[in-house]
């Protein structure tokens, strides 16, 4: 039976679809990802304006009819990001963040931390888009695992349980290991782990820095963990736009 | 099992991979040319494989041509001090149907999406920043689309001139209301940039 939803929501993406509709990808608070056509979209005159490009946060009205795809039917602007917009290392982070949400929460179970972190980082990058750095985006992406249940295991040996001499992570086993265990594992420099805690323990705003061979480690540990665990694969963190040369 | 002949249902194999045409409708559009007079039949498949043999892209502005060079480049009356970069040829229409555009155009292919895999070097971006270094080129106007990925090649490129080709001025068309519509009805973005880029009344 047709009925409407009422939901907040910000565009991961904008598909363009037939003449002139686009297929949107939103994530909301209460019901995860969801797909929605907005018809007319891309008309000059059409009453959504520009509110339909990814990272805008909206109130959307959502027309569940008969088909897969819900209907847009009205949208209101909660924030629209001006700023993030006019740098293209923001622009290229908030697309990252928000791909990165669409492939670790892909499905329409509710996950309202996700929406409210995924909030904070766009505003974050609105506020600041010089901010749009490595360790920012990496920061984003742990507290991501963190709130699929998959955040990696720092206390001890993800093994054995040991507590010294913690070496080497291993994405099979879900984070650190020690020496006796690094078995398919990769080195961790003690500033990748220390990273690790840190942005875990920290809020976004707050992302510790450091150095980009540990960076480096960390990401690979995040994107090796999501494929294991997940089968998920993200797309590299940093940007190729910033850095014209 | 299909019930229509081989032929047929080729056919409508065929039209059915158009963007926008159904199964329904690529039936549809078969029965049409099928029931249509050989020579109408017969023109719109030579046109299909004249297009095919015959376009391909201007060396100059990578627009579409029909030789080695595009009707625009090929035109002496285009004023060669600027250029208009756009992302898809059929963008460069729009803009000629303004009638207020003297320059040349340069079309880069699509726009940059790392999401989707679309780097840098799948455009044409070092082509434009060679034909701008190489060239009596004096203004650069971004026309890519005011969307997400349309703003992020233009402001790349712009990045990317400044660095190889300081003399030359680099501008991106204005956004703001489209003629005819409702304030009630515009997002904030685009108000707010229409209020920045206000001129004197």
């Amino acid at each position: 039976m047709p009925a409407t939803l009422k939901t907040d929501a910000i565009v991961l993406r904008s598909i363009r679809y037939g003449e002139a509709d686009r297929v949107l990808h939103l994530y909301t608070p209460a019901h995860g990802r969801l797909s929605a056509i907005a018809k007319g979209s891309r008309r000059a005159h059409s009453r959504f304006g520009g509110r339909l490009e990814p990272f805008f946060r909206l109130t959307t009205i959502l027309h569940e009819g008969r088909s897969e795809l819900r209907t847009v039917t009205s949208a209101a602007t909660l924030a629209g990001h001006p700023r993030l917009r006019e740098h293209a290392g923001s622009l290229d982070a908030a697309a990252r963040a928000c791909d990165a949400v669409g492939r670790l929460f892909e499905t329409e179970d509710p996950h309202p931390g996700v929406y409210h972190l995924l909030a904070n980082e766009l505003a974050l990058l609105d506020d600041d888009p010089a901010g749009a750095t490595l360790s920012n985006q990496l920061a984003f992406r742990l507290k991501l695992l963190l709130a699929a249940g998959l955040a990696p295991a720092l206390d001890a040996c993800a093994s054995c349980g040991e507590q010294a001499d913690l070496v080497a992570f291993s994405p099979a086993a879900g984070g650190i290991v020690c020496g006796a265990c690094e078995a398919a594992s990769f080195a961790l420099d003690p500033a990748a782990y220390s990273f690790m805690v840190g942005a875990l323990g920290a809020s976004l705003a707050a992302a510790p820095a450091a150095p980009m061979r540990a960076l480096r480690q960390v990401e690979r540990a995040i994107t090796e963990l999501a494929e294991h665990h997940a089968q998920v694969r993200l797309r590299a963190a940093g940007s190729v736009l910033s850095a014209p040369g | 099992m299909s019930t229509n002949a081989p032929p047929i249902q080729r056919l409508i194999s065929e039209l059915a991979k158009l963007p926008g045409i159904g199964t329904r409708t690529a039936q549809r559009l078969a029965f049409h040319i099928l029931r249509a007079d050989d020579v109408d039949a017969n023109g719109l498949a030579d046109a299909i494989r004249e297009v095919k043999e015959r376009i391909g892209l201007c060396e100059e502005c990578f627009n579409l041509a029909d030789g080695p060079r595009c009707r625009i480049c090929l035109d002496e009356r285009r004023d060669t001090a600027i250029l208009c970069v756009v992302e898809e040829p059929g963008d460069v229409i729009p803009i000629e149907r303004t009638h207020e555009f003297p320059g040349r155009y340069h079309v880069l292919g699509g726009a940059l999406s790392p999401i989707d895999g679309i780097d840098p070097d799948d455009l044409k971006i070092t082509e434009l920043y060679e034909r701008v270094a190489h060239s009596e080129v004096k203004e650069v106007v971004l026309a890519t689309n005011p969307t997400t990925t349309g703003e992020a090649t233009a402001l790349h490129i712009a990045d990317g001139l400044r660095e190889r080709s300081p003399a030359v001025t680099v501008t991106r068309l204005a956004s703001g209301l489209p003629v005819g519509a409702d304030l009630e009805y515009a997002d904030e973005v685009t108000l707010s940039r229409a209020l920045a880029g206000r001129r004197p009344a």
